[in-house]
């Protein structure tokens, strides 16, 4: 049985005090009719329970029955009753004040618990509040817990995170909530209202965040919840911002990235310019064959160095993804013709086979980048086979896809070499030092076909020649620009 | 006697020196601005007939400078520029450039523009149309006027040119070659970009409704052909 505490001890005496005095009162000093007397003491059991609550007025009630028969109810001076219409009157105020003390009891327990509620509802206000204010996830949490501790009026609360396994806590060291409980899964909240004492879990559409542990005066269930409910919302946000920021700071170290290369090329193309532009105006006069030929080996290895630069830019946008592809309907045969009327002559002196099926659909490419990678592959074929030996460009369609292929009939690539040929910086063993070239080419024809969504490989044999082909997707109709 | 007075606009002091030297030996007259303000404010007081300018400067940059310009004068522009992408083309002559070279360049390449950017289109009398008139649209092309619906208006030189020639071969489609040679020069022809801008600009200039052009039609694989709207030139 709870031993009572001492406020209710005071409170059941000065009720009693009261009772007695107001007794006395009508006893030694004022004399006035007994229904008087009886209103004055209901009057007083009424402000009695509202006041102080429905123990105090029962015990008033008792009291006052008491007191009123034996000082005014006659025979005066005892608990007898003569008159059977006196215990009529006797048994209504018993059961008025009775009553009486219930009403106002009750009343006086709703106030109570619409003020719970409605400090309960502005700390989850509160809270609400905190949740917009706040900025980085880590903050964020921190502050929550300390926001939680405050508004609901516990001892201590601590946040388990799962994403990065972080608990943050606030309020007194020893009264912990262990760190096993808070991290383990759970679907259901724990509360142990005896001990004072919850974990419950924070969730956000279905998926865990994490725990909420609290310890000390525990609100109810339903606010348990709904301010694990703000503390999701809240972390999330605070994520999801955090998030934002950065991939806005990824986006602005690629607009540096551009910018910088940028003006690498400017650097380096600028005192090149310099250069060709006054040995190609030497170039231009009167000069002996000895001037000529130096002055030509400056002009080739100037203009060496500035395709050495084009590469090395080129190759690095393939690499980060930052090439502009300006799709449109392509014929293939118009590109091949393009770029054969660019390149041919400097094969004169191959024959040159160009077999196109009939028919062909057209594709979906940035033109400009696909004659460059057929350029590259053409280039390759030169490069490595014999001089005057066939080349042969062929363009077929299959598999919803236009595929291009050029061939040669050089040395071939030995099949330990046909993987990495794309590689960049990759130069075969055979021509390493004796084909001039940057490793690069081939690398950067295939970030281009890649881009375009294609495929780009190599067969050979060695010895009879390699073929290297490319896909490109078939345009369907509906622009991507 | 010079062949011409050329500023070069470069904040290169190297390409300047270069420019200089190579131009003056050609019998150029060179004069030079380090940047956009400095080519602006040279301009009006030595009257150049032709501007080299650089595309990336400090200060108010190439395509600024080349606006600048554009909005106050006809002199002839070559735009010389590291970037080599269309796009950056495409920029450069809608802010008024008249060619564009890319960095480097090979210097019998740039004298060969300058020459065809100093040369006037070649105009023989006997094919050139001295007037054309219709309802809204009068020409005279011996004193290179031009009233859009009563309105004076002003074309670039390159404009005119590639108007006159349009409107010499009216009715009859002109492939985009020919239109670059006959208005550009002889080293020309794998430019249709150039053709591109010219001929919007061209079109905003003197088409009633530019976006649904009645004199300059486009023949999709071919080039231009200039439609009269039933006047025929007087020759």
């Amino acid at each position: 049985m709870p031993r009572l505490s001492g406020r209710r001890a005071l409170q059941l005496i000065g009720a009693l005090a009261i009772v007695a005095a107001i007794v006395a009162f009508y006893h030694r000093a004022l004399h006035v009719n007994n229904t008087t007397v009886a209103l004055t003491l209901l009057l007083a059991i009424l402000g009695i329970s509202s006041w102080w609550g429905l123990a105090e007025a029962a015990v008033a009630s008792v009291a006052a029955v008491l007191g009123f028969n034996y000082y005014f109810l006659p025979p005066i001076g005892t608990f007898e009753i003569q008159d059977p219409q006196n215990w009529v009157a006797l048994a209504a105020f018993l059961a008025t004040a009775v009553t009486v003390s219930q009403l106002s009891a009750r009343a006086k327990g709703r106030t109570l618990e619409a003020e719970v509620r409605r400090r309960e509802t502005e700390g989850l206000y509160s809270l609400s509040q905190t949740l917009l204010l706040s900025g980085s996830a880590r903050t964020a949490s921190q502050d929550l817990v300390s926001r939680v501790v405050k508004i609901l009026g516990v001892n201590t609360a601590a946040f388990y995170t799962k994403s990065t396994n972080e608990t943050f806590r606030w309020g007194p060291e020893n009264q912990l909530v262990a760190d096993a409980q808070l991290q383990a899964d759970r679907d259901e909240p724990l509360i142990d209202a005896q001990k004072g004492f919850a974990i419950v879990p924070v969730r956000l559409g279905g998926q865990a965040i994490g725990n909420l542990g609290l310890a000390g005066p525990l609100p109810s269930a339903a606010v348990l919840n709904a301010v694990a409910y703000l503390v999701a919302i809240g972390v999330e946000r605070a994520r999801a911002m955090e998030e934002a920021g950065q991939a806005e700071a990824a986006r602005r170290s690629e607009v540096l990235k551009s910018a910088l290369l940028d003006a690498l090329a400017h650097d380096f193309r600028t005192p090149l310019t310099s250069i060709k532009a006054a040995v190609t105006s030497l170039l231009g006069g009167e000069r002996s064959p000895a001037d000529r030929e130096l002055m030509t080996i400056i002009n080739e290895e100037a203009d060496r160095l500035n395709r050495l630069v084009a590469e090395v830019l080129e190759m690095v946008r393939v690499e980060a993804g930052k090439l502009h592809l300006e799709k449109h309907p392509s014929d293939v045969t118009e590109l091949i013709r393009a770029t054969l009327a660019e390149f041919r002559p400097a094969i004169l002196d191959r024959p040159l086979e160009v077999r196109l099926q009939q028919g062909l659909p057209e594709t979906e490419v940035d033109s400009d980048f696909i004659q460059q990678v057929l350029k590259q592959l053409l280039d390759n074929a030169v490069k490595y086979s014999p001089p005057h030996s066939p080349l042969t460009i062929s363009a077929r369609s299959g598999e919803g896809r236009v595929i291009v292929s050029v061939a040669d009939r050089g040395s071939g690539i030995p099949e330990a070499e046909q993987m990495r040929v794309f590689d960049k910086f990759f130069r075969g063993r055979e021509h390493r030092f004796r084909v001039p070239g940057s490793g690069m080419g081939l690398a950067i024809a295939k970030g281009i076909v890649e881009a375009h969504g294609g495929r780009i490989w190599v067969t050979s044999e060695p010895g009879q020649g390699s073929v290297f082909s490319f896909s490109l997707p078939v345009y369907r109709g509906e622009m991507v620009s | 006697m010079s062949a011409g007075k050329i500023l070069v606009v470069d904040d290169d002091p190297q390409i300047r020196r270069v420019m200089r030297a190579t131009l003056v030996g050609h019998k150029y007259e060179v004069i030079e601005a380090r940047n956009g303000d400095e080519a602006l404010t040279r301009i009006p007081a030595e009257m150049p007939d032709l501007v080299l300018l650089d595309l990336n400067m400090p200060g108010i940059g190439g395509l600024e400078t080349c606006r600048h310009l554009r909005s106050g004068s006809d002199v002839p522009i070559i735009v010389l520029s590291v970037r080599n992408t269309e796009k950056d083309k495409v920029a450069a002559l809608d802010a008024g450039a008249d060619d564009y070279v890319t960095k480097p360049f090979g210097m019998e390449e740039l004298l060969a523009r300058i020459r065809a950017a100093l040369r006037r289109a070649p105009t023989s009398p006997d094919n050139v149309p001295h007037a054309l008139a219709t309802s809204d649209l009068q020409i005279d092309f011996d004193t290179r006027r031009i009233r859009v619906a009563g309105k004076e208006t002003r074309l670039t030189p390159k404009e005119f040119d590639l108007l006159r020639y349009l409107v010499s071969q009216a009715g009859k489609p002109v492939p985009h070659r020919e239109l670059l040679q006959a208005v550009w020069g002889p080293d020309y022809g794998d430019e249709p970009e150039y053709l591109r801008v010219f001929i919007n600009q061209l079109r905003k200039k003197i088409e009633p409704n530019p976006a649904k052009p009645k004199y300059i039609l486009t023949e999709p694989w071919v080039g231009y052909r200039f439609a009269s709207g039933g006047d025929s030139p007087n020759q």
